[in-house]
């Protein structure tokens, strides 16, 4: 929405010129420790859960709120490496078809009954049921068979190896047969009322409005500190920024004018709100239909990437922070191949590839041309995401340059993808992958993934590319995984069928009053142990004391 | 007048059909379906989840197949329930098997729409008639210039950035009123009449702002209206009567213009109902316009065309009402005027 551009601007007058907030006071908050319990700490996100069954209803803010209150067989450690979370240990066959997960003993659901492995298999059942109509079925129907030989144990049996298979089991969020056993899980009403085995259990959810969580002292991982979590739905960032300042919430997500310009600027801010940074799980990318002239051809490609300057997107639409990145990998993670190093900003280079190309500028218009032609393309991005219209035009005026002419359309979401995606009806993209914790990226790279709604829709196809992915699939040796991942990145840093643009940081503010708080943030996120997070007794706000 | 009522009454029937087979066959000309959200560009989502996904919707079927499965259900006035909202029901509450309700979409948006937008109304109401009449009673006056002056500020100020900015003066600087939300988050522990506070705290921004920049529009109108009447012949006659300056202003101009603020209220109605996406958004509230705007994003075609459909038969029936005030307000229209129509 327009509107929100000239919101951001006007908070950041309001807050530039005004004078600083009422509530705020010159309280310092020390450290306090140890840790204590109790208290309540209040969040903000932009959009009501639709379910809590995250599985069906698919949307990140029910998987967020989903993985408060459900528990999966794995997690991802601190360090993104898999862990057990209700599975004690997991063992994969020999022939890497069979996956055997022993559970951790004495599991049990908020309302006291055990949770064991029949609940797993009713999960994985429902998930994977005809009736059942789950966006993230796929990988589950992979499985052959499952069995829940005994209360502890799990065991699942694949045709033939699927490496992924592990990350698909930490997705997984395990839910109670005996609630959900004989009800349609589109309609149960479990959705809105559900009873879940992690640190968190709901307490009241006015939709639209706020979700209340209050501890579950029977949590399989162990209590948290914190005994009531409330998330705010506050759909505009302006105003949820009014309402931190305000001190009614306790964290937020932000956006880089709020990170870098805002806060550093108002002292009192400053007293009262600690800053997050970490590395987002998701990456920015200039993509090309490779089914079209003239991106068939490498060096056009190669010549469009030196053309762009990344670092100059990263410093004018993140102002600085994000990172350039060389591997559809998230840096610093065993996966992202540390050899190599993201194209760099270098015309001349472009140029002298167009030229070799056959483009040069013959009638001096200042754009290049071959047979007559000029080169020139459409780049196509959403509606609605700001920083993705401001880095095509950055990118528009590198590209003019070395003499590329382009012009920018901004489309309506799913008109962008139904109009254009599907049918392969575009010549460039500035649009995001998530960096996927798991490093298989069959979907998106692997030719065969080329039909309307699939996701290789640049039309990639790379017979080398295509054979690392499938080995990579069947190889469960994470040493073993990371060489085969590691060459598939430098295949394609070679043949750069998209641009990398930039990896940004996900922004967070969190209140001094929360302590706790793992520093520096581990690569797992801001988030990752939330449940240590604690708010000493004389810094909790005294009307939610009251309750 | 009675014929005339059920002739209208039944009128309606193939309007709201003609409307919804408008808004139906536009509706779907938009690109995209349910399926085609940002959230179903996951590369752990499959193809085939989707095609599942629409043949459970019919989105698989003509359009028109599709239409008519909607009139029939319509027809037993069932609403359907939502693809995108975990199928909650459209219209109205459900109790499932184990005795546990579902409260219908537009069943929890609609009363908190109407409660602000009618406040909002009477507000704007209340304040734009006095302030109408003085503006055409001392035209050209300080008075006057002061109101019109305010007029065109009320006209120019966009209602977001407004909003903003009593946020941050009456939320955040003096923390007076809550900035965002419809309750407290201790609402359930209060009493009736805390409850009643808290909620009337919270909807002080909401209704206030709103009605500041919608009074502009209306006292022009009024004052208009009373600048058009004061200058007509039965108002130099009443004066040449010698009646009170008072009892020619209030009783024989102001009835006279206030004539076409009935047409003015009753347009309106749609807006009363549909609501405001910015305001909505800005204070978080859950109400029918932020309920729409969702639906249209989400391609949620059930709580698009359920609220089309209440809308549209609730304005149908605001016009209906227009009109009968109006026959109630002006005696020419109730002496058989209206019959001819």
């Amino acid at each position: 929405m327009t509107h929100r551009v000239i919101i951001s601007l006007l908070c950041g007058a309001l807050v530039a010129c005004g004078a600083d907030s009422g509530r705020q006071n010159n309280q310092t908050f020390a450290h306090i420790t140890p840790a204590q319990t109790g208290g309540t700490l209040i969040s903000a996100m932009p959009s009501d859960p639709s379910s809590m069954i995250g599985m069906v209803a698919g949307e990140s803010a029910s998987l967020a709120i989903g993985a408060y209150l459900f528990n999966s067989l794995l997690k991802y450690n601190q360090n993104l490496d898999l862990a057990g979370e209700l599975a004690e240990s997991w063992q994969v066959a020999a022939d890497n078809k069979t996956i055997t997960f022993k559970l951790k003993s004495g599991l049990q659901w908020a309302d006291g009954k055990p949770l064991t492995s029949e609940d797993v298999l009713f999960t994985w059942q429902l998930v994977t049921d005809e009736k059942t109509h789950s966006p993230y079925a796929s990988d589950y129907q992979l499985v052959t068979k499952a069995e829940a030989p005994d209360a502890q144990t799990f065991i699942v049996h694949y045709s033939q190896p699927f490496a992924p298979a592990l990350e698909s089991w930490a997705s997984l969020q395990v839910l109670p047969k005996h609630k959900l056993a004989g009800q349609d899980i589109h309609t149960t009403s479990f959705a809105q009322k559900p009873l879940g085995s992690h640190y968190y259990q709901l307490k009241e959810w006015r939709h639209g409005e706020y979700l209340k969580l209050e501890k579950n002292p029977k949590s399989v991982l162990g209590p948290a500190n914190i005994d009531t979590l409330v998330e705010r739905i506050i759909p505009d960032p302006a105003a949820q920024f009014l309402e931190l300042m305000a001190d009614n919430i306790d964290s937020m997500n932000m956006d880089p004018i709020t990170y870098a310009r805002i806060i550093p600027s108002r002292p009192a801010l400053q007293a009262q709100l600690n800053q997050y940074k970490e590395l987002g799980n998701s990456y920015t990318y200039l993509g090309f239909n490779l089914k079209r002239k003239p991106f068939d051809d490498v060096r056009i490609r190669k010549a469009i990437n030196y053309a762009i300057d990344k670092q100059e997107i990263i410093d004018g639409v993140y102002l600085g922070l994000g990172i350039a990145i060389a591997s559809p990998y998230k840096p610093g993670t065993r996966w992202s191949n540390p050899q190599l190093t993201p194209y760099p900003f270098d015309p001349a280079k472009a140029k002298q590839l167009l030229a070799e190309a056959g483009y040069q500028d013959s009638d001096g218009d200042g754009y290049v041309e071959r047979d007559g032609k000029t080169l020139s393309f459409e780049m196509l991005t959403n509606l609605g995401n700001k920083q993705r219209e401001k880095t095509a035009v950055i990118i528009q005026r590198r590209l003019k340059e070395v003499g590329i002419d382009t012009r920018i359309r901004t489309l309506e979401w799913a008109s962008l993808l139904t109009n254009f995606i599907k049918p392969g009806d575009f010549d460039a993209v500035v649009m995001g992958w998530g960096l996927g914790l798991d490093p298989d990226q069959y979907n998106i790279w692997h030719s065969s993934q080329q039909n309307p709604g699939q996701f290789n829709f640049i039309g990639y196809h790379n017979p080398v590319v295509d054979q690392l992915l499938e080995q990579g699939r069947l190889e469960f040796d994470p040493e073993k995984r990371m060489d085969i991942y590691h060459e598939f990145a430098k295949v394609l840093y070679e043949d750069s069928p998209l641009v990398y643009l930039s990896a940004g940081y996900g922004l967070t503010a969190i209140h001094k009053r929360v302590q706790g708080i793992m520093n520096p943030v581990p690569p797992a996120g801001v988030g990752y142990d939330s449940q240590k997070w604690f708010i000493p007794e004389p810094y909790r706000r005294p009307q939610i004391q009251a309750e | 007048m009675l014929n005339y009522l059920i002739r209208r009454v039944l009128w309606m029937i193939p309007m709201l059909i003609g409307i919804s087979l408008i808004s139906f066959f536009i509706m779907h000309l938009a690109p995209g379906d349910i399926t085609s959200t940002e959230a179903a560009f996951d590369p752990k989502s499959s193809e085939e989840s989707r095609q599942k996904l629409r043949a459970l919707y019919h989105l698989d079927k003509p359009i028109i197949v599709q239409y008519g499965l909607w009139l029939e259900r319509i027809a037993h006035l069932d609403f359907g329930h939502s693809f995108a909202s975990h199928q909650k029901p459209v219209f109205w509450q459900e109790t499932d098997k184990d005795g546990n309700t579902t409260a219908g979409m537009i069943q929890e948006a609609l009363p908190v729409t109407l409660t602000m937008n009618v406040i909002g109304l009477l507000l704007t109401l209340t304040l734009a008639v006095p302030l109408g009449v003085i503006a055409a009673k001392r035209y050209g006056h300080w008075q006057d210039r002061s109101i019109t002056l305010f007029n065109f500020i009320g006209f120019s100020i966009p209602g977001f950035w407004l909003s903003l900015l009593l946020m941050y003066w009456l939320g955040v600087i003096h923390p007076w009123f809550p900035i965002s939300g419809l309750h407290s988050l201790n609402y359930a522990q209060l009493d009736t009449w805390q409850r009643f506070q808290d909620l009337l705290m919270h909807l002080f921004l909401p209704v206030v702002i709103p009605a500041i920049t919608g009074l502009a529009g209306v006292t022009m109108f009024v004052k208009n209206g009373m600048l058009d009447v004061l200058s007509q012949d039965f108002v130099t006659t009443a004066r040449a009567k010698g009646l009170s300056d008072c009892t020619v202003t209030y009783r024989h101009a102001l009835r006279n213009a206030l004539l076409p603020l009935i047409t003015l209220v009753g347009l309106s109605l749609p807006g009363l109902i549909g609501g405001s996406v910015i305001a909505e958004t800005i204070f978080a509230i859950p109400g029918m316009g932020k309920l729409f705007y969702e639906a249209v994003m989400m391609r949620d075609f059930p709580v698009v065309m359920g609220i089309l459909t209440i809308g549209s038969a609730l304005t149908l029936m605001g016009n209906l009402l227009a009109d009968l005030a109006y026959a109630w307000a002006d005696p020419r229209l109730r002496r058989g005027v209206m019959p001819q129509r």
